[in-house]
Formats: structure tokens, C-alpha cells, sequence
């Protein structure tokens, strides 16, 4: 009998390592049992039944890192102001690193609440995970106050993917869009070119965009979707229909600031203005980078550090004394969401063991914040101000001026939830015909 | 003899500890290692083309994610019920790779492991751009997990239903391996003109490798779709496919304990040491590189040098 | 009007493309090393690039040191973690992996996550008026500098007796040694030259498409499509890969914009499958 024979998971290549198979095996099953015994072993941890712990998802590390640094330095600047404590519990922080994977987040989200036992998940950057994490949240019976940048639409719209132990307190993409809509028309445009960063998140933006444009008498005449990480914008700029009054932009991270840098370069500055959505192109970390290149664009976002309220001032202060520099939306985003949790803590006096009681607490929050009053809706949805910024030179630097305001926008405006409910497409069946205002507004 | 009854009793202290881990380890720790079987067993399906056949496929994400999409879309699109979509998908995974192979194998060394990227590119790409069907890069949530009469909701009853469904598929590449089969393909590793020579239809034989290795990729795929209970572009993207390679190589091309166990090591340093710091990637940068100077073949063969040393 | 701006757009996008390509198919073609390190190259290049222009204002100078220091790691990297595994392709794979890890949490960790842009520098700011657009003199200098490094790349390969060596070297590397080639110092030598070129491409793309954590990677997975078209080892390759992905990306996404997503990858899938060695790679 060759010992080959006895070689449970084959044997390797060469034969003169076919011999003598058995200690390699020994060590192998070895090597199991210890990865085995550690997970073992970590399981006899006492668990501690005082603080109230607080399970933070974020992306720290790969793209998204920095938007999950932001976001964390505003949490945290939160939860150190009331001294980390709530209802007269202390607050434990445990954060975890998503990896920017949905996946990921869902494996982490289970962690901090199987092996740590956290009462509440906060935080997570891109809607991928936003919807893997709910609806690990409503199996799981988990409450997750949404404070990263996820914008998807659905998550609290009534449909397949409520949740009840959800609310989001940051914004969603169609109150930004619609918002830039409002004054695109106002302004006198009437036909615009959309560019839109070819995933989910921007398509849904453009759409709302467009069909708040079309509502209100505007039209798109030309939609542009560069694929995510584009390179060189060159190809769209090139194509451009010039007859456009004004180029309406959603282009997130690297690829807005490329795009503001080329949008100039190629001449096109000072003959068609941008509006920029969710301010991808005049983001606070590029402004500083590209000289006066941006300098007239608008944008539209909920908030702008250059906000004059003393709660905005305060914090932008504090938040450059950590991070030294400007804040964006989600260094807000994650002190609003550490405030809602706080409030809803100390509205149950420390109690949060019936989840119900603390989600309708986290409901029923109201405050004034850096961006302004914060409220949510009966789906969980934050209801706030949105701002219409423009670049323009303060103190010998470029700044997100405000020009306008909206305040106590909720998620469905310009529309109802039933005039919404009422259209016949969706974001799905659009991408190809932002350019027909029929079918954006064709009912059932 | 002796050597025989140890190992059948490691083999089973193995097993024991297996079987008996939900008993005593906490509930997370019983849900990782149950992602740790999940890519045991995808990373053994790459070591069918990679460590037994020499091709180094760079698209191995392909199969794994087509077969994680089938589960999804079977089940939350189509209704169908959770455990009809499992076969299902393990059949779009082999007819995936049944169509990709010709392609792929028209091509040797560092043009199969770029024709194969590009290949579950275009894959990655159809599952992130067509939104009706997939949802693009928002993924499609609420997959639900098939239900033989009894729930497998609960940590370990999933666990358990991984541990079957992945002991079963290794016993038959165990069995493949140790084939004659098995061993034409190394003896193709080693050289394609002398097998040739010998009479062998080379390409056949990469074909059905090939084959097979997409169809357990497709196993892995479809238990982590279960899982998540989520699927997403991810995991039809390059790196998935890199980490799968990756997976192989630090514990041991060639084997079958070797990738299973680089597989189960990643995975858990990756959420061990990304709970101690956000700079794991350093970390895991730098446990690539020194595993790599003093195992240049893997763990296995580090186990293996020991091995030998103590021989002497 | 706009052909030619479509046409110049491929191109340049395609210079910076056969900048990464060279070096990353020299490394291939003389040492059959597939450098996943090369991405890191590029991106490090363009951060020590940006550090050293906002420093001293001078775009040559931050040049000059990326590509140096580049080269210099590069060529440690050769010597110490490579070398040892001649011909051995899956520890070399799993080594370049661990470094392309390293120095993404690195210099995450030095530069931040945000995306940053070198400034233009001063003489080639401003635009060349062409009807209702304008092109940019920084892309008409990014190609000026693709042609002369191919130019003398070409030279350096095929008059020189360094380059000769090279030839031979690719060629078969035993009978080189054996014709006393010092093939040991001809590798580190390569694998700085290639380093440097990405570091250079890495300064060179900084003002265009900005340096950002993942960039790495994004720009390693084109340098790989581009060789693979190409044809492993042949400079003529990448060059000819270089441009025809420039100008593929250009055109798909301006006439195609249905398939922007598929505009690379399935001409390399096509190209592939009609030709296994790329379009200039040995059968």
C-alpha cells in the first residue's frame, strides 16, 4: 500500500513528497484546530451589561476612506461633546472598517452585533451596503441610524425594502436633485445636458432631476453617462450639445475633480454654466486645488460650511481643529446622526431595551444642526434645508457661497408619495429617456 | 500502519472539531467559519486549474459570482423556490465555464490568466450595467435560504448545512485529484507536448478541468449568496477573482489542504486584523511578503520543509 | 473639428497608457516577472511627484525625483524580494501583491483619501482655440513626451550595446549569461527603468486625471490590457496597444456611450481570442 492511499486531500506534485505523508497532515490539522480554538476562545468573553454600545460601520480603508474618515471625525465630535454619555449610560464606540464591501459590511454588522453586542449600528458610506445592512437590520430586529453618505431613494420609500428599525438622517438623492431642478428653472434654463456618473447612484440623481425639471417646465436635451473612474471626460466635453443653457452634473470623488479641471481646460467654463448635484465637481477638498477653475459653478447640496448659524460655526471650527480642513457633507452627516442617537437615548432616560420605544424615540427627534433644523418623516427619512451654492472667491479663496435655500424639504418634493407612487417608470426604466419629459411624467 | 491510523485519527479530530464547534464557539465565530468553508472551497475549485493543471486563472470570480446572480435572481426575481435555485446555479457556473474555456483556452501562461480577466470583466460589467435585472452595483438584498424541512435562518444550522454541502464537494475533488483523470492533468502541468505525445487529448482534459473547476466555484458562490443573504457586482469582480489566487498561493498551490487552508487564513485575518487597525491592508501586505520569503510554496510547503528536516 | 479632438484625445490618454506599458512589458519580456507592483509605481511616482512640486514650484525637479526615487525602489524591490525567485512565477505574483498592498496603505496613510491634482505647469497652462472648443496645451506636451520616450526607447533597444544585451537577454537569458551578459545587474537595471517610467507616467498624469487611493490598481488593470493586446515583451506592442486603447476608450465612449462599459474589454477578449500572443507577441 502506497501512502498515497492514505492521503485524505490528494497528494502534492512531486513524488518524493507523496512519502511520509502523515506529520505533514499533523501539522496541517494543526494549524486548523488552532484557527478553530482561537474563535473558540474568544467566545468565553464576558460581556460588560452597563455602557450602551454603539456599533459604527464605515469605510476606512480602499476608495471610499476618506469619506468614512469624515464621517466618523463627525460622529465623534458628537459623542465627545455630551461627554459620551446618554440617558446616564456611558456610550461604547466599536468601529469596524466595511472595506467598502457590502459584503463586508454585513459580516461586520453582524459582528458588532452577535460578538459585541451593540444596541444600535450607525454610519455606512455607499447605498451597496446601505442596502445589505438593512436589511440585515430588519432580520436581525437591529436599529441602524443611516449617518454616511448612502442616498438610494428606496431605502425609505414604502415598499419591499422598509424597514422599521431603520432611519436615515442624511439625505436622499432625489431632495438634492429636485432642489437644483427648483432653480435651474428659475434661473431661466430651460434646456440643459445632463452628465451622469454611470451607476446606480447617479442615474437615480439625474432621473430625479430630470423629471423635477420636466414638472416644472424645463426639459433635458442631451444625457451623458460616463462610466464610473473615467480617465479623461474628453469624449463627453467633445460632444456636448451646444445649444444647451447649462450642463446639470453628478460626478462623485476623483472623477469630479477631473472633470472640473478638463471642463475648463477645454475652454467651456464661461459658455455653459454647471450645476452641479451633490457637489462632486466643487467638493471643499478640490476647491483649493484647482485655482479659479470652479469659480461660478453652482451646486446643490444640504449644507456648506459656509453656512453663518452659530451651531455651523462651532462646528466647523472644532471639526478643522481635528481634521484641518473644511468639512463636507459628511463630517455633518455623522454629527447629526451621533445627535440623533444621543437624543433618542436620553428621551428613554437610558432605557432603549424595547426597540420599538427607541425607534419611535429616534423618530421623533428635532433639532437645529450645522445643516440646519433636522426632523425625520413617519418612513424614517430626515426632513431639512437644501442649499443652492456658488463658488466664489472669500477672503482670496474659493468658497461655496450660499444663494438659496429650502428649508424642511422631505423625500418626495416636488412631488407626493402619491403622485410618485402614481408614474409609470422608474428609475430603472429610465436611463436611456431622461430626454422625454413624457415618459418621465407618463402616469399608469 | 501507524502512519495510517494517525492521520485517520487527525482526519477525524479534524472533523470532530468541526462538527462540534458550534457547541462551544460564539455565535459570530461560528458565522465566520462558516465563510471560511464558503472560500475553502472556492479557492480548492481554482487549485483544480491552477495547482493541478498549471493554468492561472485571473476570472475565477466569474463562476462563483454567475452562480451567486442565478441563486438571486432564481429567488427574489422568479420566485423559485431557495433550494431549486442551488442546483441551478451550479449548472449556470458550468455552462458558463463550458462557454468561456475555448475561448480561454486558446491562450497559455499570462495570456489565459488576461483573457480570463477580461472575460469576467465582461461578466462584472452585465451584472453592473443591466439595472432591471440585477439592480446594477446596488445588488439585490433579501435572498432567501433554502428550506429542506428544517430552517436554515439560525447561524448554526446554516454552519452545519456549509459543513455537508462543503464536505461533500471536497470528497469528490479529493476524488478527481486521486483519478486517473486527476493524474493526467498534473502530468499536463508538467508538460502538454510529452502527454501529447503519450496520447492524451490535451485539450480535452483542460476542457473538463476547466469545466469542473467552474461548477465547484459555482457551489462556493451559491452558499455565499445564501449567506449574505445579498449578492452584488463584487463578487464577479477582479478582486475576488485576485483574492482567490491569492488564497492559493499562500497556502499551496497543488494541493487541496493548502488553498483551503490559505482561504480560511485570509478570511480571518482580514476581519481579525481589520478590527484592530484601519491599516490592515499594510498589515496584510506585509504577512503576503514574509509568508513568501521563507514559504515561497505555500504554507504546505513550509509544512512540508519541516517535514523533511525532521526526516533526517 | 471634434474628430481631431477625438483623435488627439486617444492619444494622449494612450501616451500615458504606453508609459505604464513599457516598463511593465521590458520587466515581462527580459524576466517573465508579472509586476503587480507597477500600479503602485505609477501612483507613489505621482504623490512624491506632487509633494515635491508643491515644495519647490518646479515640475522638473518633482520629475526628476519621483522618477529617481521610484527607480531606486523599484530596484531594491528587484534585488531583495524578486531575485530569489527567478522564473518562479507564484511566489513572484504573491510578493508584488504584498507590496501593491503596502504601498496603497501607505501612502493612503501619508497623502490622505482625498483626490489630489498636481497644478499644470506654467508654460503649458491655457488652451489652443480649436472652433467651439479648446484642447489643451498639457495634452499636446503629454504626447510630445510619449513619442520621444518610445523614440528613445527604440534607440536605447536597437543601438545601443546595453540595448543589445536586452535583446539577447529576452531572448533567452542562459545563452546571454553564457555570452558573459551580466544578466544580474541587467535585471535590477530593467526593473528600475520600468519603475521610473511608471513613476513618470504617475507625475505626467497627475495634473490630468488626479492621484487618488485605488488609482493604483485602476491604472495597473489598462497597463495590463495594453501589454496583453500588445503582445508580452514587445515594445512595438505596447506602443501599438497603447494607442489603439486610447483611442478604442475615446471613440466607444463618445459614438457608444451604450457600451463605455465594455469598450476595452471585449476588443481584448476579440484580440485574444484571434491571436493568443497579442497582436506583436511571439507564438
Amino acid at each position: 500500500m502506497t501512502s498515497k492511499d492514505t492521503v485524505p486531500f490528494g497528494a502534492t506534485a512531486g513524488s518524493h513528497r507523496k512519502q511520509n505523508a502523515a506529520p505533514r497532515r499533523w501539522r496541517a490539522a494543526a494549524m486548523v484546530s488552532a484557527a478553530l480554538l482561537m474563535l473558540g476562545v474568544s467566545g468565553l468573553a464576558v460581556r460588560a451589561a452597563d455602557p450602551i454600545k454603539v456599533g459604527i460601520l464605515l469605510s476606512l480603508s480602499g476608495n471610499f476612506a476618506e469619506n468614512g474618515q469624515q464621517t466618523l471625525t463627525g460622529l465623534k465630535m458628537y459623542f465627545d461633546k455630551v461627554g459620551n454619555t446618554a440617558g446616564g449610560r456611558p456610550l461604547q464606540l466599536i468601529v469596524e472598517d466595511t472595506q467598502s464591501r457590502p459584503d463586508t459590511a454585513v459580516t461586520k454588522a453582524r459582528k458588532l452585533v452577535q460578538s459585541d453586542g451593540v444596541s444600535v449600528l450607525t454610519g455606512i458610506v455607499s447605498s451597496g451596503e446601505a442596502l445589505a445592512v438593512n436589511a440585515y437590520s430588519r432580520d436581525s430586529k437591529t436599529p441602524l441610524v443611516l449617518s454616511g453618505d448612502a442616498g438610494v431613494d428606496e431605502l425609505t420609500m414604502p415598499g419591499p425594502l422598509q424597514n422599521p428599525y431603520m432611519v436615515r438622517i442624511t439625505q436622499n438623492g432625489r431632495s438634492v436633485a429636485s432642489a437644483a431642478a427648483e432653480w435651474a428653472y428659475k434661473k431661466g434654463w430651460r434646456k440643459v445636458v445632463t452628465i451622469g456618473s454611470d451607476y446606480a447612484g447617479g442615474i437615480d440623481t439625474n432621473f430625479s432631476f430630470a423629471q423635477a425639471f420636466c414638472k416644472f417646465g424645463g426639459k433635458v436635451i442631451q444625457a451623458e453617462w460616463p462610466p464610473v473612474g473615467s480617465a479623461d471626460f474628453g469624449p463627453y466635453l467633445t460632444n456636448l450639445d451646444r445649444s444647451a443653457d447649462a450642463v446639470v452634473v453628478f460626478e462623485p470623488g476623483a472623477d469630479g475633480l477631473r472633470l472640473a479641471r478638463q471642463y475648463s481646460e477645454f475652454g467651456l467654463k464661461d459658455k455653459l454654466p454647471i450645476m452641479d448635484i451633490y457637489a462632486g465637481m466643487v467638493f471643499e477638498s478640490n476647491l483649493p486645488q484647482l485655482g479659479d477653475a470652479t469659480v461660478g459653478m453652482y451646486s446643490s447640496l444640504f449644507y456648506t460650511p459656509m453656512l453663518k448659524s452659530p451651531e455651523n460655526q462651532a462646528f466647523v471650527a472644532e471639526f478643522q481643529k481635528r481634521m484641518h480642513a473644511l468639512p463636507n457633507n459628511e463630517g455633518p452627516n455623522g454629527y447629526v446622526g451621533a445627535h440623533a442617537i444621543v437624543d433618542a437615548i436620553d428621551a428613554l432616560h437610558g432605557d432603549i431595551s424595547d426597540k420599538m420605544k427607541f425607534m419611535a424615540a429616534l423618530r421623533a427627534i428635532k433639532f437645529d444642526s450645522p445643516k440646519g433644523p433636522i426632523s425625520l418623516d413617519k418612513y424614517g427619512q430626515v426632513i431639512q434645508t437644501q442649499y443652492i451654492r456658488q463658488v466664489q472667491m472669500v477672503d482670496g479663496k474659493p468658497s461655496n457661497v450660499p444663494i438659496a435655500s429650502y428649508p424642511n424639504v422631505d423625500q418626495f418634493w416636488p412631488f407626493t408619495l402619491a403622485e410618485l407612487q402614481s408614474f409609470k417608470y422608474g428609475y430603472k426604466e429610465s436611463k436611456d429617456s431622461l430626454t422625454d419629459c413624457t415618459h418621465l411624467l407618463a402616469k399608469k | 500502519m501507524t502512519t495510517r491510523l494517525g492521520s485517520i485519527a487527525v482526519a477525524v479530530a479534524a472533523l470532530g472539531l468541526l462538527v462540534a464547534l458550534p457547541a462551544f464557539a460564539r455565535e459570530y465565530s461560528v458565522a465566520l467559519a462558516t465563510k471560511m468553508l464558503i472560500f475553502a472551497l472556492f479557492a480548492m475549485s481554482l487549485d483544480l486549474l491552477l495547482g493541478y493543471t498549471g493554468l492561472a486563472s485571473l476570472g475565477h470570480a466569474a463562476y462563483f459570482g454567475v452562480a451567486a446572480y442565478t441563486v438571486a435572481l432564481l429567488v427574489v426575481r422568479a420566485g423559485v423556490s431557495s433550494g431549486l435555485a442551488f442546483p441551478a446555479a451550479l449548472a449556470a457556473a458550468a455552462v458558463t465555464g463550458a462557454v468561456f474555456a475555448p475561448l480561454a483556452l486558446r491562450a497559455r501562461g499570462s495570456y489565459f490568466l488576461m483573457i480570463t480577466f477580461a472575460l469576467s470583466q465582461v461578466v462584472w460589467s452585465v451584472a453592473f450595467g443591466w439595472r432591471t435585472l440585477t439592480n446594477g452595483d446596488d445588488g439585490m438584498p433579501d435572498v432567501v435560504r433554502p428550506n429542506f424541512g428544517f430552517s436554515l435562518d439560525n447561524t448554526a444550522s446554516f454552519y452545519y448545512f456549509t459543513l455537508a454541502v462543503v464536505g461533500v464537494a471536497t470528497v469528490v475533488l479529493v476524488a478527481i485529484v486521486r483519478s486517473p483523470f486527476g493524474r493526467a492533468l498534473r502530468g499536463i502541468r508538467e508538460s502538454e507536448s510529452r502527454m501529447q505525445a503519450l496520447g492524451f487529448d490535451v485539450w480535452r482534459y483542460q476542457y473538463v478541468a476547466f469545466v469542473l473547476s467552474a461548477a465547484f466555484a459555482g457551489v462556493a458562490g451559491a452558499l455565499y449568496a445564501y449567506y449574505n443573504r445579498f449578492v452584488g457586482p463584487e463578487y464577479l469582480y477582479v478582486i475576488q477573482s485576485a483574492e482567490a489566487l491569492i488564497m492559493v498561493i499562500l497556502g499551496g498551490a497543488g494541493t487541496l489542504i493548502g488553498p483551503a487552508i490559505g482561504a480560511g487564513l485570509i478570511v480571518f485575518l482580514e476581519d481579525f486584523i481589520s478590527s484592530l487597525t484601519q491599516h490592515w491592508v499594510l498589515v496584510l501586505g506585509v504577512i503576503y511578503v514574509v509568508v513568501t520569503l521563507f514559504a515561497p510554496r505555500g504554507l504546505i510547503g513550509l509544512v512540508n520543509d519541516f517535514r523533511r528536516r525532521g526526516a533526517k | 473639428m471634434t474628430w481631431v479632438i477625438h483623435i488627439l484625445n486617444g492619444v494622449a490618454f494612450g501616451m500615458l497608457l504606453f508609459l505604464l506599458a513599457a516598463g511593465l512589458s521590458l520587466i515581462y519580456g527580459l524576466m517573465k516577472i508579472l509586476n503587480l507592483t507597477h500600479g503602485s509605481f505609477y501612483l507613489v511616482g505621482g504623490y512624491i511627484g506632487l509633494t515635491v512640486m508643491q515644495v519647490t514650484g518646479s515640475f522638473v525637479l518633482a520629475l526628476i525625483a519621483a522618477v529617481l526615487a521610484v527607480a531606486l525602489l523599484g530596484a531594491v524591490i528587484e534585488r531583495f524580494f524578486l531575485r530569489r525567485f527567478h522564473l518562479d512565477e507564484l511566489p513572484q505574483t504573491l510578493v508584488t501583491f504584498g507590496f501593491l498592498f503596502i504601498f496603497s496603505d501607505l501612502s493612503l496613510w501619508i497623502w490622505g483619501g482625498n483626490p489630489l491634482m498636481l497644478n499644470v505647469p506654467h508654460i503649458f497652462q491655457g488652451s489652443l482655440p480649436m472652433g467651439y472648443y479648446a484642447y489643451p496645451y498639457y495634452r499636446l506636451f503629454l504626447i510630445a513626451v510619449g513619442l520621444l520616450v518610445a523614440g528613445g526607447l527604440w534607440w536605447f533597444q536597437e543601438r545601443t550595446r546595453l540595448g543589445t544585451m536586452l535583446r539577447a537577454g529576452v531572448d533567452d537569458a542562459e545563452i546571454a549569461r553564457a555570452l558573459g551578459i551580466n544578466v544580474s545587474l541587467l535585471f535590477t537595471l530593467v526593473f528600475a527603468v520600468g519603475a521610473g517610467l511608471a513613476a513618470l507616467a504617475g507625475v505626467l498624469a497627475g495634473p490630468v486625471l488626479s492621484l487618488y487611493p485605488g488609482a493604483d490598481f485602476e491604472v495597473l488593470i489598462f497597463a495590463f490590457v495594453v501589454v496583453v493586446i500588445g503582445g508580452l515583451g514587445s515594445l512595438r506592442g505596447a506602443l501599438a496597444g497603447a494607442l489603439l486603447v486610447g483611442i478604442l476608450d475615446d471613440f466607444g465612449k463618445a459614438f457608444f456611450p451604450q457600451f463605455a462599459l465594455f469598450t476595452v474589454f471585449v476588443p481584448m477578449a476579440v484580440i485574444l481570442v484571434m491571436r493568443p500572443t497579442g497582436l506583436f507577441g511571439r507564438q
